[in-house]
């Protein structure tokens, strides 16, 4: 499978601390990468450095062959906006906005009009199992469900990659475990990549590679740093990726693609070739 | 209870760069506040301080046993007033009037500091001429009324002329001769129209200080809501957050307070240079005293925390009500419906209505604005949002919604300054009320018995005095006016000829129009200095306070920001929207309390809208408008630092 992202050889110092030491990382196209390490080991960093949040001190960053790295801030804040989509621990959803305008909001920085915005947005919500919510502020919501919400936001611009920075850290087990596990098949089921730091060896599971960093280095050849072998015929990377592509990954049109699943229709799941448990197992919220 | 305090220490000390940052602006805020509340507390006390040594010049008659006869006649040098007095004992060891060491004898005269010095500095026909006495003494300051003063006392025989002379009719043409049993008198009529003028100027001043600082109290609760949930989470009881914060919002207001405190007394000689009533300030005018000081460093801290304990209801209530966001109650109507009640008692005062319940009247309509206000920006939010087509807007109206009174709070300065200003640009008066200043003609009022003789007198001093004039005799009755058209105009020879003219009838100095003008535009003049100053001190009341409120709305945003811009927000959007966060309602609030201020104002105008008025007003919004947008310019900076940080940490 092709390689949507990669970083090579990044350095990262904070004044005579090394945050990372010459890392390298490659993403592969609807793949899902676990980052996991101890807490201060350069997780963060290389997250932010893949993302084109920082600037590595040394190597570089390509994303789909163009160097990001080497980028105005102007330039990567664009490409961030429109290439990546972020999931962060909390924090993130504007307070003042209902639920449906923080997830319209990346679209309309894109240019998209508020009523397309608003639209395309409310088409999010019920397959996360928010229907009902999109009225709702942040403050109204649990935190389950803003993270829900925040994935819709991340989502709905499409982007080539999700970034997340230990999703559930502010959320109790269960309930992580479930949020994660929507974020990682809804990502897929978009045919976006995912690169999530946790520390949950549970979460990393469900993730098709871990990457374990450790002061600032990556430690070779654990949890098999390897694209995930069935990776070519991942059904999700042939699905478009967008919700309106008419396939089955689309959370409001494509439902009646997989009569098969035996899934909730209102969920955005990954196609037949998924090999983990029946997500109705899974994921919150089915059926209330 | 100690622990609790020692708790409050370090969660105030704990905060963190921003957190310190936080506070600091509290005190700033509270600082500004504190310096110009006592320069509000001191207007009053140093025009009362005035009208107190102005008073013993303002004689009453002798109830009881006279001990002395005083009259008090205005002459005129160059365009400046000089109060001559004259004294005459009636018994030996009659009480001295103030700021004199004794009694002045009879040929002695005692001059106020600056008129000896003009006197030197002056042709002595011009000045000194009149006084051809023996000088005695100073006029001391406690009997001045501001140091730039001319005065002179003179001392007289009881059956002198001009202390049997009939006493000049007119306004402030001084006091007859009186018999008194004292020097205590009684405050002028100008004195009382400036002190009434000082009230409403510090009224205007006042109303706005309080709420910027009942703001910058409410700040303090806000940056440490969270905080505070969280220690009611564990298990503080409301007792012990109440405690915390009010002690930590006192502690800071306190600190605020000393700080304004010093602020103002280095400020001091600033404020003693605003020339009012032809003159300057004492340093000790300005000088509150140990006491209101001391009141001012109280009541600050108390009113900050009694605000804090306002802003922290909701927490102690429910807990959770802070921690987690819920959509606010919608502003009550009620609000509005008290801005209207107030309006309407506007109509019913009249220029001459007393002056407590004109600054009643205008103070409550002041306050509602206040009240308000936010449910306005709630109004204008749901508006805007509704409409909102771009990103920046609906961010804007969105706050808007959420939290009106924030919103309000950055503007409130403003809004108050177009109360001010619309209130004083109808009030201003236009220069046209006054006659032509170039009337130098001088005129003297003569009993008619002695009209010739006079004339004659008056035609041989000018004549030797280098002043040829024209003289001629006007006017019916028992009292007659010549009018001496001088040959020239110039200043010197106008002092010349008054210095001729001086004593020919005793008790009566020649004027011209503008000499008798002279207190009326002196007034009109004053009304204007007073104008600037309230709007100066309402626009560094407003443009701090928007300072303030956008700088410390960043810092409890920081987060949120901080992640919007790592997904790619522009910062141009976010910036956008805080701009348009202001702008919208500074418009509409701005304009709609420069209208309630011409409204208050419509009972008191002395004229319509003038010219003066009209350009007072667009510099006052042109200011305003530049003030608050350059405020929140001045964060943006902040913005951008606290959004550069790419690991925000919750803290
Ligand atoms: N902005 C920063 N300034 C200084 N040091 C930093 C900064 N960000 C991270 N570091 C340091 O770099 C190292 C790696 O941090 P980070 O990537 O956040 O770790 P992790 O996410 O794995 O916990 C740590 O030692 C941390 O203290
Ligand atoms: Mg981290």
């Amino acid at each position: 499978m092709s390689v949507v992202l990669e970083g090579t050889g990044l350095v990262k110092r904070f004044g005579p601390a090394v945050a990372l030491g010459g890392v390298g990382l490659a993403v592969h196209t609807g793949e899902a990468v676990a980052i996991m390490g101890p807490s201060g080991s350069g997780k963060s960093t290389l997250l932010h450095c893949l993302a084109g949040i920082m600037k590595p001190d040394a190597g570089e960053v390509h994303l789909l062959g163009l160097r990001i790295d080497a980028m105005g801030e102007r330039q990567r804040s664009a490409l961030r906006r429109t290439r990546f989509g972020f999931v962060f621990q909390f924090g993130q959803l504007l307070p003042e906005l209902p639920a449906e305008e923080n997830v319209a909001l990346p679209l309309m920085l894109g240019g998209v009009s508020r009523a397309d915005a608003v639209r395309q947005a409310r088409e999010w919500f019920g397959p996360l199992g928010l229907g009902g919510m999109e009225g709702r502020r942040p403050g109204e919501l649990s935190g389950g469900q803003a993270q829900r919400v925040a994935i819709a936001r991340a989502l709905v611009t499409r982007p080539a990659v999700i970034f997340a920075d230990e999703p559930t850290g502010a959320l109790d087990q269960s309930t992580g475990h479930d949020t994660m596990r929507l974020l990682v098949e809804a990502t897929k089921h978009n045919g976006a990549s995912l690169v999530v730091v946790t520390h949950d060896h549970q979460v990393a599971r469900w993730c098709d590679r871990v990457v374990e960093v450790r002061d600032g280095q990556i430690i070779p050849g654990r949890h098999g740093a390897r694209p995930p072998a069935g990776h070519g015929a991942h059904p999700s990377a042939g699905h478009g990726a967008h919700p309106s592509a008419g396939h089955g990954a689309h959370p409001s049109a494509g439902h009646g693609a997989h009569p098969s699943s035996g899934h909730d229709p209102r969920h955005p799941v990954p196609g037949q070739g998924v090999t983990r448990e029946p997500a109705t197992q899974i994921l919150p919220g089915v059926s209330g | 209870m100690t622990g609790l305090m020692a708790l409050t220490w370090r969660l105030l000390r704990g905060g963190g760069r921003r957190g310190l940052l936080g506070a600091g602006l509290t005190v700033a805020a509270v600082a500004v506040s504190t310096a110009l509340l006592l320069f509000a507390v001191s207007v009053n006390i140093a025009f009362q301080g005035r009208a107190d040594r102005e008073a013993w010049r303002n004689p009453v008659a002798a109830t009881g046993k006279a001990t002395a006869i005083e009259t008090v006649r205005r002459d005129y040098v160059r365009d400046r007033q000089i109060t001559v007095v004259d004294l005459a004992a009636l018994e030996p060891g009659a009480a001295p009037p103030p700021g004199l060491a004794r009694f002045p004898a009879p040929g002695e005269v005692w001059f106020s500091p600056a008129l000896a010095e003009l006197a030197r500095e002056l042709p002595a026909d011009q000045l000194a001429g009149r006084f051809p006495r023996k000088t005695a003494g100073t006029v001391g300051d406690e009997a001045l009324v501001h140091p730039g003063e001319l005065v002179a006392v003179r001392g007289q025989r009881s059956d002198a002329p001009v202390m049997t002379a009939e006493p000049a009719d007119g306004p402030r043409a001084g006091a007859g001769p009186m018999k008194i049993s004292g020097f205590t008198g009684e405050a002028t009529g100008d004195a009382e129209a400036y002190k009434a003028l000082g009230l409403i100027a510090s009224v205007l001043m006042v109303v706005p200080l309080l709420v910027f600082g009942g703001a910058a109290a409410r700040l303090t609760v806000a940056r440490r809501d969270q905080r505070l949930a969280a220690l009611r989470l564990v298990g503080a009881t409301p007792g012990q957050v109440v405690t915390m914060t009010v002690a930590e919002a006192v502690i800071t207001a306190f600190g605020g307070a000393v700080i304004g405190a010093a602020l103002y007394g280095l400020g001091i000689p600033l404020f003693t240079g605003i020339e009012i009533a032809g003159g300057p300030w004492f340093l000790s005018d300005m000088w509150p005293g140990v006491l209101a000081v001391l009141a001012v460093l109280l009541a600050v801290p108390l009113l900050v925390g009694l605000s804090a304990v306002v802003g922290l209801r909701r927490i102690v209530v429910s807990p959770l009500g802070v921690a987690k966001r819920e959509t606010p109650p919608a502003m009550r109507f009620v609000r509005v419906v008290a801005l209207l009640a107030s309006l309407a008692m506007v109509p019913v005062l009249r220029g001459d209505s007393a002056i407590v319940i004109a600054v009643v009247v205008i103070g409550l309509p002041f306050l509602a604005i206040n009240l308000a206000g936010p449910w306005v920006v709630g109004m204008l939010g749901r508006i805007v949002s509704r409409s909102a087509r771009r990103p920046a807007r609906l961010l804007a109206g969105r706050r808007l919604v959420d939290d009106p009174k924030a919103a309000w709070r950055t503007v409130s300065g403003v809004a108050m300054t177009g109360f001010v200003a619309g209130f004083i640009g109808l009030l201003s008066p236009g220069s046209g009320l006054l006659g032509d200043a170039d009337a130098v003609d001088l005129r003297l009022s003569v009993p008619s018995s002695q009209v010739a003789e006079v004339t004659a007198g008056a035609r041989e001093r000018l004549s030797a005095a280098g002043v040829p004039a024209t003289i001629e005799a006007g006017g019916t009755g028992a009292t007659r006016v010549l009018t001496a058209s001088l040959g020239k105009r110039d200043a010197g020879s106008v002092d010349r000829a008054r210095t001729a003219l001086d004593g020919l009838v005793p008790g009566r100095g020649a004027t011209s129009a503008a000499d008798e003008d002279r207190s009326s535009a002196q007034i009109l003049e004053d009304i204007g200095t007073g104008t600037v100053t309230v709007l100066a001190v309402s626009f560094l009341v407003a443009i701090a306070s928007a300072g303030i409120t956008a700088a410390s709305s960043i810092l409890d945003r920081r987060q949120t920001y901080a992640l919007l811009r790592l997904a790619g927000t522009p910062l141009e959007v976010l910036n956008g929207a805080r701009r348009a966060e202001t702008l919208i309602p500074l418009t509409v609030m701005g304009g709609g309390s420069i209208l309630v201020g011409m409204f208050c104002a419509a009972p008191f105008a002395i004229s319509a809208m003038n010219v003066a008025g009209v350009v007072t007003l667009l510099v006052c919004v042109a200011l305003g408008f530049a003030g608050v947008i350059g405020a929140g310019a001045a964060s943006a900076p902040l913005l951008r630092s606290v959004t550069a940080n790419p690991a925000p940490r919750p803290d």
